[in-house]
């Protein structure tokens, strides 16, 4: 290519990062509710929306922010909401109606030190496992974890992306450390961002059916006024939009919300690896922690021991593939993660037997060091 | 034995004998409507030219909670001298009616022999005359049409006066055609009754008043009665219209729909529902149902329809 | 000239036949209450397409699915959350929420107080039969006092709330209620809610026969709307008398309608002072 598309660059904290993705991505609408350390997401979502005819409203709580985004959604934008652990616990309700109902939505989890209140200014990977299964009921989930400012930026346009592809609610967690970290991004041309916009139901397909999965197991979604006056209901579902209590319908709904994502994982899993070829020690760390990991690793190799590191980037649905595949020649993986041990449980699951598995944890309001990291590679190595 | 003079004597003779009195009996002319039509302005018009002829004049009127179509009348008796304000059964030698069933209601006043009926053949049909609450149902608002009251009365004027007003731009005048009417059955010179009328009137409404009383003069004078009967509006819509009534309003009971709440049974004020032995609202008596849709705009299973009547 | 007589309202036109019979008990009031709503919206010239009816959880949330529109059927006591996006997103959308006294009052409290306080266009219809029908009848907020619900089997004793006063308090532009036997009444009390450019929120005195009415020996259907009907003061009638000429009064008719500028129309004039938008 003899031109390099134009970028513009920034010194942007995460937080503001994250609201500029999201409008590069499309977001045309925002609610949301004032909860540290995800606050300045809000304040900059309600100066930019304006501009670019959006629509930002500071609702009375949580689960009214998360009520209104699928509202919005359902009238045909491209919605989001942040908040933190707290504040993401009041959003489950109504994340459960997203993951019912199908409907795009991004909500952003700057995760703190909890449980409750916690430490609002610090940072955690306490909401791995809420992100996961923080809603009622059987289900899939997109979860995303950037370590970057630049990493923030492009996956909110991605979780904006794999939203309105696969009808799904996508959360990206990153912590507060991320969130408040300030770091020069190159900003890409708009053009040259991909952008995926949700597939509607055709205004003349009158057969149409609001819940019948596409050639993608995928529904179209009916835009209101296009005619086809379908029903939404958190209420399980048949094809036809309407409650069911057929077991063989039930049966079939819950399976397509299980497992709609995995016909597509090669597009919706992000990973990245680090010296992973021929290491016997394999480092698993998401976020900020991998960030510490991939230095620890350097250092690791820089005194000749083969370690490696395995960053899911999709943390949900977990890159399980990769990961076995990267630890198949190697003799111990250790999962780094700022709370007491969610990650582990799925490693341990996939890593085999003749894998040692162990976890590096940190519970007092710190991030995880290199040298922490490295200390245990080497314990690891020795062994 | 009596005592003292009296200060008349009315021998017994006397009082059989045609007297002073009777030959100078008044004339009586009873007008009468319904409120809002304007009898007390032609009650007041006779009784201003009366005073400007030096008459005596007695007039009694019933109004004022009339207002709404109820009945209103003035009895209006004039002479060299009068007594008594209301006129005797069977003496009025006119009759003016504004309505057609009021003309009707007051006709055993007009004198049987000499008296003249003036009618405006409009109906003015009062909710109470009709009982059935069916649309279109049959009322009991008077039959007689202006052929058969004809045959009955010595003079008999009936027409349309409120279509004749209408047509001179003001359909409130017509109570000014009737005047016009009136006044050839009255012995005053046309010129008072046109200043009477000035007036009277609002100002704005001076010229259509005049016109309007020409009309009704006019109308009288060039009209054979015998052929006004004839072409007088038919008074009655044909009955056979509404003959297959029923079938078309009753209301259609969806027995699937239906769960047997009975309110629509408990609310229905013809009580031509009820519930049968599968606890379903069924239709009773279809004939007594009048279409007041309580039952359909209750019945909270949607359960009950009353189909449109032009379907 | 003379207009054409606008067609006549026909309740299947407006129904998704084929959920028919609805799920409600025998004798309840929602149904008239809807037949209602969707009166109002007919005479309005509302279209099907334009309609957009959300609704929360507990026997109001149901009734929203039998119509044929746009509806959602959403979580407990958030369909005003919810609703809130759809109209900011959706403008030309007619949105109409449909809630219960529990839906509304209890767990969408705070929702309703703010959706009172935007006045974002919205109308609110809440079905206030004092009782949680559809979990089995426990107290609710407007549950009357001395009432037996399964949770209050010894009677209710609590206070109850005056939904309508509470919207009011709240600023909402147009505040009403109406029994469900005046259903005309109803229907023009709707109608001008959904005319109303602002939140409007209508109460409806409903009935919950089966289990409330059963519970508490208030007779059938019949007999429960007329109590609400002895009960019912007519606003019309407050300028007659200083003082409540019946202890237990409830006030019905149009109950507040204030000039207030609407949510989405006060956003649009302020952003346009500022030169954000065109």
């Amino acid at each position: 290519m003899s031109t390099e598309p134009a970028t513009t660059t920034q010194n942007l904290e995460g937080n503001e990062a994250c609201a500029l993705g999201a409008i590069a991505g499309g977001c045309r609408f925002y609610a949301g509710y004032p909860i540290t350390p995800s606050s300045e997401i809000a304040e900059r979502m309600a100066s930019e929306l304006p501009g670019v005819g959006g629509v930002f409203i500071q609702m009375e709580d949580e689960i009214a922010s998360m009520a209104a985004i699928l509202g919005a959604s359902m009238g045909g934008l491209k919605v989001m909401t942040a908040t933190s652990g707290p504040g993401f616990s009041l959003k489950q309700e109504n994340l459960g109606l997203a993951v019912a109902t199908e409907i795009p939505c991004v909500i952003i989890d700057v995760m703190r030190g909890g449980p409750s209140t916690g430490l609002p200014t610090r940072p955690a990977q306490g909401d791995y496992m809420q992100a996961r299964w923080g809603t009622h009921g059987d289900h899939a989930i997109i979860v995303l974890t950037p370590a970057s400012v630049a990493e923030i930026y492009a996956q909110t346009i991605r979780a904006f992306n794999l939203a309105e592809a696969f009808r799904t609610p996508v959360v990206i967690l990153y912590e507060e450390t991320i969130g408040h970290l300030r770091e020069t991004v190159d900003l890409p041309a708009p053009e040259t961002i991909e952008i995926i916009d949700r597939q509607w139901a055709a205004p003349d397909d009158r057969n149409f059916l609001p819940y019948r999965p596409g050639t993608d197991g995928i529904p179209a979604m009916p835009r209101p006024g296009d005619g086809h006056r379908t029903h939404m209901t958190g209420l399980t579902h048949g094809e036809d939009g309407f409650p069911t209590q057929k077991p063989e319908a039930i049966a079939a709904a819950n399976r397509h919300l299980s497992h709609k994502l995995e016909p597509h994982l090669d597009r919706i899993e992000q990973f990245e690896i680090v010296a992973g070829e021929d290491a016997e020690v394999i480092v698993v760390a998401c976020g900020l922690v991998a960030r510490a990991a991939k230095r620890a690793v350097a250092k690791a190799r820089a005194k000749g021991i083969r370690a490696g590191l395995f960053r899911p980037i999709t943390l949900w649905p977990f890159p399980t593939l990769p990961l076995q595949a990267l630890l198949q020649p190697a003799g111990a993986v250790i999962v780094a993660e700022m709370n007491a041990g969610q990650l582990i449980a799925e490693v341990e699951r996939h890593a085999g037997d003749h894998c040692r598995v162990v976890g590096l944890n940190r519970i007092d309001g710190e991030a995880i060091t290199p040298s922490q990291i490295l200390q245990q590679i080497e314990e690891l190595a020795n062994d | 034995m009596t005592t003292g003079t009296p200060k008349e004597v009315i021998t017994a003779a006397a009082l059989t004998a045609p007297s002073a009195r009777a030959q100078e009996r008044p004339t009586n002319v009873l007008i009468v409507g319904v409120g809002g039509q304007g009898v007390i302005m032609i009650s007041k018009v006779i009784a201003l030219l009366c005073e400007r002829q030096d008459l005596d004049v007695k007039q009694s009127e019933v109004h004022g909670m009339s207002k709404r179509g109820g009945s209103v009348f003035s009895h209006l008796r004039f002479g060299q001298r009068v007594y008594s304000p209301t006129i005797p059964i069977g003496e009025a030698d006119v009759l003016v009616a504004l309505e057609w069933a009021e003309g009707l209601r007051w006709l055993p006043f007009l004198n049987p022999e000499t008296g003249t009926f003036l009618a405006d053949t409009q109906q003015l049909i009062p909710p109470f005359s009709c009982r059935s609450r069916k649309p279109g149902a049959v009322t009991n608002y008077a039959r007689h049409t202006v052929a058969e009251v004809a045959g009955k009365v010595p003079n008999c004027f009936a027409t349309d006066a409120s279509r004749m007003a209408a047509e001179l731009g003001n359909a409130r005048a017509a109570n000014t055609i009737l005047l016009g009417m009136l006044s050839t059955a009255l012995d005053f010179p046309e010129q008072e009754w046109l200043t009477v009328i000035e007036q009277l009137v609002p100002k704005k409404t001076i010229g259509a008043n005049l016109r309007a009383f020409a009309a009704g003069r006019t109308w009288v004078e060039q009209h054979d009665p015998a052929a006004m009967h004839a072409e007088a509006p038919a008074v009655f819509p044909a009955a056979a219209d509404l003959g297959d009534y029923v079938a078309r309003s009753a209301p259609e009971i969806n027995a699937a729909w239906c769960k047997g709440c009975e309110i629509c049974v408990k609310f229905c004020p013809e009580r031509c529902l009820f519930m049968n032995d599968r606890q379903v609202a069924e239709l009773k008596d279809p004939d007594l149902c009048t279409r007041c849709r309580v039952c359909e705009r209750l019945c909270p299973d949607f359960a009950i329809t009353l189909h449109r009547l032009d379907a | 000239m003379t207009e054409a007589p606008a067609p006549e309202f026909v309740i299947r036109e407006y129904l998704r036949e084929h959920l028919m019979p609805h799920f409600l008990c025998p004798g309840c009031g929602h149904g008239i209450a809807l037949r209602a709503l969707l009166w109002a919206v007919h005479e309005l010239g509302i279209t099907k397409d334009r309609l957009a009816i959300v609704s929360g959880i507990g026997c109001s949330g149901r009734i929203g699915a039998y119509v044929d529109a746009n509806t959602f059927h959403v979580t407990h006591g958030r369909p005003l959350a919810f609703a809130t996006g759809l109209k900011l997103a959706r403008p030309d959308l007619e949105v109409v929420v449909i809630t219960g006294d529990g839906d509304c009052l209890a767990i969408g409290g705070n929702h309703l107080i703010h959706a009172c306080r935007r006045n974002l266009n919205i109308t609110c219809m809440m079905l206030n039969n004092e009782v949680y029908g559809m979990t089995g009848g426990q107290v609710s907020p407007t549950t009357s006092n001395s009432r037996y619900t399964t949770t209050t089997p010894l009677g209710n004793f609590e206070p109850t709330f005056d939904a309508c006063a509470l919207a009011e308090g709240a600023g909402a532009g147009f505040v009403g209620r109406e029994i469900t036997l005046q259903t005309p009444a109803l229907k023009n009390l709707l109608r001008e809610g959904l005319a109303y450019p602002g939140f409007a929120f209508i109460e409806v005195i409903s009935d919950c026969t089966e289990i409330y009415g059963r519970k508490n020996d208030l007779g059938n259907s019949a007999e429960m709307v007329l109590s609400q009907k002895a009960a019912a003061r007519p606003d019309v009638y407050t300028n007659s008398v200083d003082r409540p000429f019946r202890p237990n009064q409830l006030r019905t008719g149009v109950l507040a309608r204030k000039d207030r500028p609407e949510y989405a129309a006060a956003r649009q004039r302020h952003l346009q002072s500022l030169g954000n938008v065109e």
